[in-house]
């Protein structure tokens, strides 16, 4: 078990800057997600950690040790890669005995290990199968074990669970949480997935284009997202832009419409003065249909329901503005109806743009 | 960043990627082309300008270029106005011969085609060969790729048999063919009555007919494989849009299908410029009025050295078939649209044929197939023959001619010499292929590693008896020289020549195993040298494999070292070599005992092939390597 630290890590296809200086810090036996849409760098960053790509900048650390240009195959990682990568001509036993095999580990012990494993990963009896002749759920766990049977200082997934149907990804999910916090390894998630990543993580890493927007716990980045990006890429919301007119007591906004809202800042670190543009965030659960004390109150008519079983959304507009709003799955809305919602100002956040 | 900042990150870059093993394979596999690719063809290029009595001097050139045999072109001033003219041209298109035989008189026409000196001689051959092969490989590929008829796929399969065999073997064949009492005038004349006089083709047009029979399946693999690659969707968006018939052949089929066709024809071109074997076999015609046979007939001097003169003539060679091969990789590189898509998951559209359509597709192929055979037929009948005056078939047929050629000392040692030296460089082609395959495909980042493709590629694009002439000028005189023993340069050169076999089959293998797979051994703690034993070497064994017996079979039926190698040490030379002094210089048997070697060498190269493909089912493409 290790703790990992990025300073600076840079690294540059042709023109494009995939990752551009990220500086990391990733715990001991925390489970760390790196959360983007394509394209952001998260791939590249975790294969940067591998070692299957080279830095061209900036230094990555395991505890103390600067491993930045130590080949892949002495980094001492396990990782699991997006379609299994089980090499055909082996089988399932073969696949997983492979990495003792190379640290000459006795013939018993590798016999053993790898039942141990495999009985981690819920596979006994497997060992003679050939990797085409597994499903998809089970290739994915042979990768798994095939990382974990050698120890590793770190487990690196990258998007594993992209190429399970829906079910077995939340099954596996709640595995792959439950096996690493049992082994107590390390580990750094990608995905593009947000509600994985909110359901595994113990912290978050949101990026795009190579950077780090923001890092927290599920929580954080969900109820205080730092920036417009993390706003809008995490979860749903109703989005609003205006200009700051007075920071006392509650910040006010003045928005395009003319209106003026009460919001708080949506992360400590924001800084909001008066004249400053910002863009208003209320989740669609911060709406109520009663009022309260010095809530924010919109007319709005509805034109879209989507009944979710659960919960009911609606889409709605006040002519400027689209709205999110969740409302009891037994309250009778019809699209067209006219609408009353309200938000109390501790849940209507302020982000600058 | 900065210029500054880019050469320690390249160095860094080459420490990331280059392991002791990586290095190691990329200097075998630079280290054994320079030693016989790279240095032996820049030699011909000084010697061709150099030689060390003389000094450095214009004069092998200019006097190949003024001299009307080699170049006959001139730019001659009417007047004010420059006009190219051609000095020296010779012959006629054909000659009418007539003359009395017992059964009355009798009409020869012989088509000799005229003699426009060595260089344009060369070039027009190519040009006519690369013509006629396209228009016929393109028709083929069409009507296979478009139409469906009963038993389409056997006859697609049919007309790829020219391939089988070396242009050296299929000449032979072909000449019993096409000569004044041959087969083709017993046939039309004699017993159909079809002609009205004979007609015996030789000369040059004699080896455009033999080139282009043997080279038309390449533009036709090459076109076939873009015509089903190409999505039909594109044409039916085409015929949703109004498009039909030919309009929709010329404006949406034919583009996509284009380059695909070019890469076939310029190769075509290539093979055509470089082809030594067939204007051997018509010695004595104008057939030896090419380059490849006048650098093959002048290499020596009288004192056993290599003539400065046949070094300027290869010179020449080496750089009208460069500009070509320039040409082939534009173009395929340039223009791979055909094969945009999802690599030919779906079903092409075939069109059902009517019968009557049937019945003229089937006289069409029937036809193109008979003539295409010939050279087989002809070559297989030979070997079996006792007797073979002017009829249609030999009059007697014996197994004599296999038992003279096994029984004959020198014929046997050279077999087991051709199958000793293919199979020791096919080891070697397999090891630098292998590492040259493995390095372009897994280290493509790595900035120059296109030069290293362009390398083992490259070897299509050089003429055979440039190789030779290379060769020799580099090795003669050293340890190496084939004075003392054929075998190292013999190697060398099939090496060097028939590596592209072996590399673009293991590369394809490569390209299609997820590098993933590479990745993760490293991750559990493989080094890159056990990853490549271990995981890649493992997966990619049936394209090295096949590769290697591609290679293996068209080392045995290399010519030009062959013969030049063999000339200089009879105890050494190879099977090729063998039947080239059985045609010229043999006692008894006359084309019977060569034919029955070149039968023994085809059916060798049909079991490889066919084993080949069995490796590597489903690659349909891969059937010769080219």
């Amino acid at each position: 078990m290790v703790s990992i630290r990025t300073v600076n890590l840079t690294k540059v296809f042709g023109s494009v800057v995939a990752v551009d200086h990220v500086s990391l810090e990733v715990g001991h036996g925390e489970f760390f997600t790196l959360l983007g849409p394509s394209g952001c760098g998260k791939t590249t960053f975790l294969r940067t950690i591998a070692g299957l790509e080279m830095a061209d900048e900036g230094r990555i650390y395991f505890d103390d040790q600067d491993i930045t240009d130590m080949p892949a195959h002495l980094r001492g990682t396990g990782m699991v890669f997006q379609n299994y990568a089980l090499w055909p001509h082996m089988s399932v036993f073969d696949n997983i005995a492979y990495g003792l095999k190379i640290r000459k580990v006795p013939k018993d012990e590798i016999r053993r290990r790898v039942r141990d494993v495999l009985r981690l990963v819920k596979l006994e009896g497997l060992e003679d199968r050939s990797p085409h002749q597994l499903s998809g759920g089970q290739q994915q766990r042979v990768a798994l074990a095939r990382a974990l049977v050698i120890n590793p200082r770190v487990l690196l997934f990258d998007e594993p669970l992209s190429n399970l149907d829906a079910k077995l990804r939340i099954e596996m999910r709640a595995e792959l949480r439950r096996i690493q916090r049992e082994l107590g390894i390390t580990a750094i998630y990608v995905t593009h997935d947000q509600e994985e990543a909110m359901s595994i993580s113990d912290r978050i890493a949101v990026m795009n284009r190579g950077r780090i927007m923001q890092v927290g716990t599920p929580r954080e980045i969900y109820k205080n997202p730092k920036n417009d990006f993390v706003a809008r890429f995490i979860g749903q919301g109703t989005f609003m832009e205006g200009e700051v007119v007075s920071t006392n007591d509650v910040l006010e906004i003045r928005l395009g419409s003319g209106k003026i809202v009460k919001a708080v800042r949506s992360h400590p670190e924001v800084d909001l003065g008066v004249g400053d543009r910002a863009l208003v965030m209320i989740r669609p659960e911060a709406f109520t249909l009663e009022p309260g004390e010095g809530y924010n109150e919109f007319d709005v008519r509805v034109y879209h329901v989507s009944f979710l079983g659960d919960s009911q959304m609606l889409q709605a507009s006040n002519e400027v503005e689209n709205f999110i709003i969740e409302v009891d799955p037994d309250l009778e809305v019809e699209v067209g109806q006219r609408l009353k919602v309200y938000a109390p100002p501790r849940h209507t956040l302020a982000i600058k743009i | 960043m900065g210029q500054a900042a880019g050469l320690p990150k390249l160095l860094r870059k080459i420490k990331w990627e280059m392991d002791a093993f990586s290095w190691s394979q990329l200097l075998i596999v630079l280290g054994s082309f320079t030693a016989f690719l790279i240095v032996p063809l820049g030699l011909i290029v000084v010697r061709s300008f150099y030689s060390s009595s003389t000094g450095f001097s214009l004069y092998w050139l200019q006097s190949i270029l003024t001299d009307p045999f080699y170049f006959p072109l001139r730019l001659k001033l009417v007047g004010q106005f420059p006009f190219i003219t051609l000095e020296g041209i010779r012959g006629s298109l054909y000659e009418v011969v007539r003359y009395q035989t017992p059964t009355g008189p009798e009409t020869i026409v012989i088509l000799t085609g005229w003699d426009m000196g060595v260089i344009p001689n060369s070039l027009v051959v190519a040009t006519f060969t690369t013509l006629l092969s396209t228009l016929l490989g393109f028709t083929l590929a069409f009507i296979f790729a478009k139409y469906k008829f009963p038993g389409s796929e056997l006859l697609r399969v049919v007309s790829l048999i020219p391939l089988l065999s070396t242009p050296f073997v299929g000449a032979i064949g072909l000449k019993k063919m096409i000569v004044a009492d041959g087969v083709l005038n017993v046939l039309f004349h004699d017993i159909l009555h079809l002609l009205p006089f004979k007609i015996e083709v030789t000369g040059l047009p004699a080896v455009i007919m033999v080139q282009t029979l043997l080279f038309y399946p390449i533009v036709m693999l090459n076109a076939y494989t873009a015509l089903i690659s190409v999505d039909p969707t594109l044409e039916e968006q085409a015929i949703n849009m109004g498009a039909s018939g030919f309009k929709l052949f010329r404006t949406i089929t034919l583009p996509l299908a284009t380059p695909g066709v070019e890469a076939g024809a310029l190769l075509v071109f290539i093979l055509s410029l470089e082809d030594l074997g067939t204007p051997i076999v018509f010695k004595g015609t104008t057939a030896e009025k090419v380059l490849t046979f006048q650098i093959f007939n002048r290499i020596f001097t009288p004192a056993g050295l290599i003539s400065q003169e046949a070094t300027t003539l290869a010179m020449i060679l080496l750089v009208i078939s460069g500009l070509v091969f320039v040409g082939v990789r534009r173009y395929v590189s340039l223009r791979k649209y055909a094969m945009l898509g999802k690599g030919g998951a779906w079903r092409p559209r075939r069109r059902r044929l009517s019968p009557l359509t049937t019945i003229l597709v089937y006289a069409f192929i029937l036809g193109v197939l008979f003539f295409a055979t010939l050279p087989h037929i002809g070559v297989t009948l030979l070997a079996f023959a006792k007797q073979w005056g002017p009829t249609l078939l030999p009059s007697s047929f014996t197994l004599d001619n296999f038992r003279a050629v096994l029984s004959d000392e020198e014929a046997s040692r050279c077999i087991m010499n051709s199958l000793v030296y293919s199979s020791i460089a096919t080891l070697l082609m397999v090891v630098l292929g292998v590492s040259a395959a493995y390095l372009v495909s897994r280290k493509k980042s790595l900035p120059g590693i296109e030069a290293l493709d362009l390398l083992v590629t490259i070897p299509i694009a050089v003429p055979g008896i440039a190789v030779a002439t290379g060769l020799f000028l580099t090795y003669l005189g050293t340890p190496l020289s084939p004075t003392i023993s054929g075998a190292p340069l013999l190697i060398a050169a099939y090496t060097v020549r028939k590596i592209p076999f072996t590399v673009r089959s293991v590369y394809s293998g490569l390209e299609q195993t997820d590098k993933a797979l590479d990745e993760v051994a490293w991750t559990v703690g493989a080094s890159r040298t056990r990853t490549f034993f271990s995981i890649v070497m493992p997966m990619i064994l049936l394209n090295v494999l096949a590769g290697g017996m591609l290679s293996f079979i068209y080392s045995m039926s290399e010519v030009s070292t062959g013969i030049v190698v063999g000339d200089a040490n009879h105890r050494d030379a190879p099977m090729t070599w063998k039947m080239y002094d059985m045609l010229f210089h043999g006692l008894a048997g006359g084309t019977f005992q060569p034919a029955a070697l070149g039968f023994l060498l085809m059916t060798l190269q049909f079991a490889f092939i066919v084993g080949a493909n069995l490796l590597l089912r489903k690659r349909a493409t891969a059937l010769i390597g080219i």
